[in-house]
């Protein structure tokens, strides 16, 4: 399979439920693939899209994940600092070939087709219509993207027992950008492994899963952390690589743009460049490597960015 | 009236890359050394990245280390309106650069700090919008002695932190064309960061946040050769009081909210550390601070006239901690003429945490335990004297 092909099956699908003669619509928002019932596969054929045949059964079998976004909960986040984010990566890294759709509240669509393209989920989206432009948008843009079959960066591992209380420790891990692989039993890859009810991580601790990967982020360090995000609190990164090149994930999860976002990846990197939603190929500013680190910003992140990379040997 | 179109200093204005890389410097170490006993301790660990080296003598404390000149007058602003006489304002800034400087005139006295080639920042205060805010009348009388010497309107950058704020005091119909007036965010929503210097930060883990970075703005860095520093003497909830030290630092980095938060502030250390941090320290060559009005309870905003109060005083120097140590008094005084707690009040009765409704009706509500004590501290790194006994106050009545 080539890399092109592993990048338009990384896309996700819009789910579309009308009839061919809303393909003007569609057309207008630039989407090309769709999923449809299976009645209607060879109309939207005949139509020139490319279509996705699936079953309201198979729909039905699918992972529901909540619409992705920033969310008050009093108590436990801040407003304005660092908010709750609602993000599905974790579940992704945890159950890779899971297939999954979004249900999404209308104005999240966008969003939802980027994290699930960042993590290379098999998603659908059931979107709003009037979401089209949006994810229209977000869409050509993906498939603009260069194709990279990269392998997933972890600075450490968690122990998967299936419980939901792990999947929260992760969810936490994820939103502070702890970068972790997903084991069946403790790999000595990594300094850092996490099992849940043992005594280096009992399970009372995990109760605050919040509390929690804060003592995770003190025993990993700042300094060892594969990536590092300064001028926001509401941005999820995935970083995947090897030793030739890496490619990081933003995901902006707050709805308003953020400039000058300021970017530390553990590591020596030189050239690289930014694939911005909304903005395509932007150059990468004030970037300087010092101290086994490579640090750079980026002038604008709207809703997803794709950063590659190549390591200095 | 006119405005003139706000901008930020971005990206494209600052150093080139190559520049930047080698102004560099990672872990600098920058910390105090406890010379105090009252220097609490558990302060955190504060890592500042700088490779600005200090000037000769640097602005703060600069040639009057230890030396306020406070210029009073009855005249200066209607307490019934709040309105300020600009003639009064105009002598009491002359009379008072004119005491703090030896000059027989006034021009000389500001030859003595700012040459016609001079990129002139002054950092104004906004934050007590619309009760006490940088006067407009000593914002101005400002800039017309500075263009009088010679230093061109365009050099002038009249500054804050936030866009919304510059919006709303509105300096432009004030001043001269040309005066540059720059933000370095549109408001507090921690998403312009092209205004803030990369290479230029004080890192912090302060409660476990992420962002852990505070950047110095890039019109500091890259721009300004002078700063002239315009607080306003007005009470402040988690610093205890908001002066010099605390409108130059606070005023001129990013992400600094982070410092106070539930019931706990860090300001105590975080001020001071910013406020040393080249070359902020070295461009800071003149301290004004603009005490027509003051806030004695709900600093740093003023959007109710409850807590205004009138010192009718403007206090020159170049010695950040000297000014700020005579504000914690007057601050002091005010609030006990009013009966309400001290700002050194620690008590743990006194606290409702971020509940600031609370604290906006009651003076004798804290929301964070408050630290007064940032002005000590910040003079262990050589900021200025805080020793009351060792402070000059000379005395000018208009």
């Amino acid at each position: 399979m080539t890399p092109l092909v592993l990048a338009l099956v990384a896309l996700p699908c819009v789910y579309w439920t009308e009839g061919v003669e809303s393909k003007a619509r569609l057309e207008a928002a630039s989407i090309k693939r769709i999923c449809v019932a299976p009645e209607q596969v060879d109309a939207w054929r005949a139509a020139g899209f490319s279509v996705s045949p699936i079953t309201a059964a198979e729909l039905a079998s699918r992972e529901v994940l909540p619409g992705p976004g920033v969310t008050a909960r009093a108590g436990l986040a801040s407003p304005t600092r660092a908010p709750w984010i609602v993000a599905n990566g974790w579940r992704f890294s945890r159950n890779a070939g899971a297939k999954y759709v979004y249900d999404v509240a209308p104005g999240t669509a966008a969003l939802a087709a980027a994290e699930a393209f960042a993590y290379d989920a098999d998603a659908i989206l059931k979107i709003d219509p009037a979401d089209l432009q949006a994810v229209g948008a977000m869409m050509t843009f993906l498939n603009g993207v260069p194709a990279a079959d990269l392998p997933a960066i972890a600075d450490l591992a968690v122990v998967d027992d299936g419980a939901a209380v792990t999947g929260e420790v992760m969810n936490l891990l994820a939103r502070r950008n702890l970068l972790f692989k997903v084991v069946k039993a403790p790999s000595p890859e990594f300094r850092i492994n996490i099992a849940l009810g043992t005594p280096d991580y009992p399970l009372q601790e995990a109760a605050d899963p919040s509390a929690f990967a804060q003592k995770i982020r003190r025993q990993l360090t700042d300094q060892q952390r594969s990536v590092r995000v300064y001028g926001s609190e509401i941005v999820i990164c995935r970083l995947t690589g090897d030793r030739q090149r890496v490619r990081l994930h933003l995901i902006n999860y707050g709805g308003a743009e953020i400039d000058g976002l300021r970017i530390r990846l553990r590591g020596a990197y030189r050239g690289g460049e930014a694939y911005i939603a909304g903005a395509g190929r932007v150059a990468l500013e004030d970037q300087v490597v010092a101290n086994g680190a490579t640090e750079f910003s980026i002038p604008r992140l709207t809703t997803y960015a794709v950063i590659d990379l190549t390591g200095v040997h | 009236m006119h405005r003139r179109t706000f901008f930020r200093l971005l990206a494209a204005a600052a150093a080139p890359t190559s520049l930047v890389t080698s102004r560099r410097r990672l872990a600098t170490p920058l910390r105090a050394k406890a010379q105090s006993s009252q220097i609490p301790s558990g302060l955190p660990v504060l890592r500042v990245v700088s490779s600005y080296a200090p000037a000769p003598m640097p602005g703060m404390p600069g040639p009057y280390p230890g030396r306020v000149v406070s210029v009073k007058s009855e005249k200066c602003v209607d307490t019934a309106t709040g309105t300020a006489n600009d003639e009064v304002v105009r002598e009491m800034m002359a009379r008072g650069m004119r005491t703090l400087t030896g000059a027989r005139t006034t021009p000389d006295a500001w030859r003595r700090f700012f040459q016609p080639s001079d990129q002139v920042g002054i950092k104004v205060n906004c934050g007590g919008y619309p009760y006490c805010i940088s006067a407009y009348e000593i914002v101005a009388e400002v800039v017309r002695q500075l263009t009088g010497i010679g230093v061109r309107a365009s050099q002038i950058y009249v500054y804050e932190r936030f866009q919304n704020q510059m919006d709303e005091v509105n300096y432009a119909p004030h001043l001269p064309e040309g005066v540059q007036i720059v933000a370095a965010e549109r408001a507090n929503r921690n998403v312009d960061n092209s205004g803030y210097d990369p290479a230029v930060y004080l890192e912090a883990d302060l409660f476990g946040e992420d962002d852990t970075r505070s950047s110095m703005m890039r019109l500091v860095s890259t721009r300004l050769t002078k700063i002239i520093n315009i607080p306003n003497m007005k009470d402040h909830g988690a610093a205890g009081v908001t002066g010099c030290l605390k409108n130059i630092a606070y005023g001129s980095f990013s992400n600094v909210a982070r410092t106070h938060q539930r019931g706990k502030s860090h300001t105590y250390s975080v001020i001071g550390t910013l406020a040393s941090i080249e070359p902020l320290r070295s461009r800071t060559v003149l301290q004004i601070m603009d005490g027509l009005r003051g806030v004695w309870h709900g600093g740093p905003f003023a959007r109710t006239a409850k807590y205004v109060f009138y010192p009718r005083q403007i206090m020159f120097g170049t010695d950040p901690v000297a000014i700020d140590r005579l504000l914690l008094d007057i601050i002091e005084h005010e609030r006990r003429a009013h009966g309400a707690i001290s700002i050194w009040d620690r008590s743990p009765a006194s606290l409702k945490m971020d509940d600031s409704q609370a604290r906006d009706e009651d003076p004798n509500v804290n929301i964070l335990i408050r630290e007064p004590g940032h002005v000590e501290y910040a003079s262990t790194f050589g900021l200025g004297v805080y020793d009351r006994s060792k402070i000059t106050i000379e005395g000018v009545t208009v």
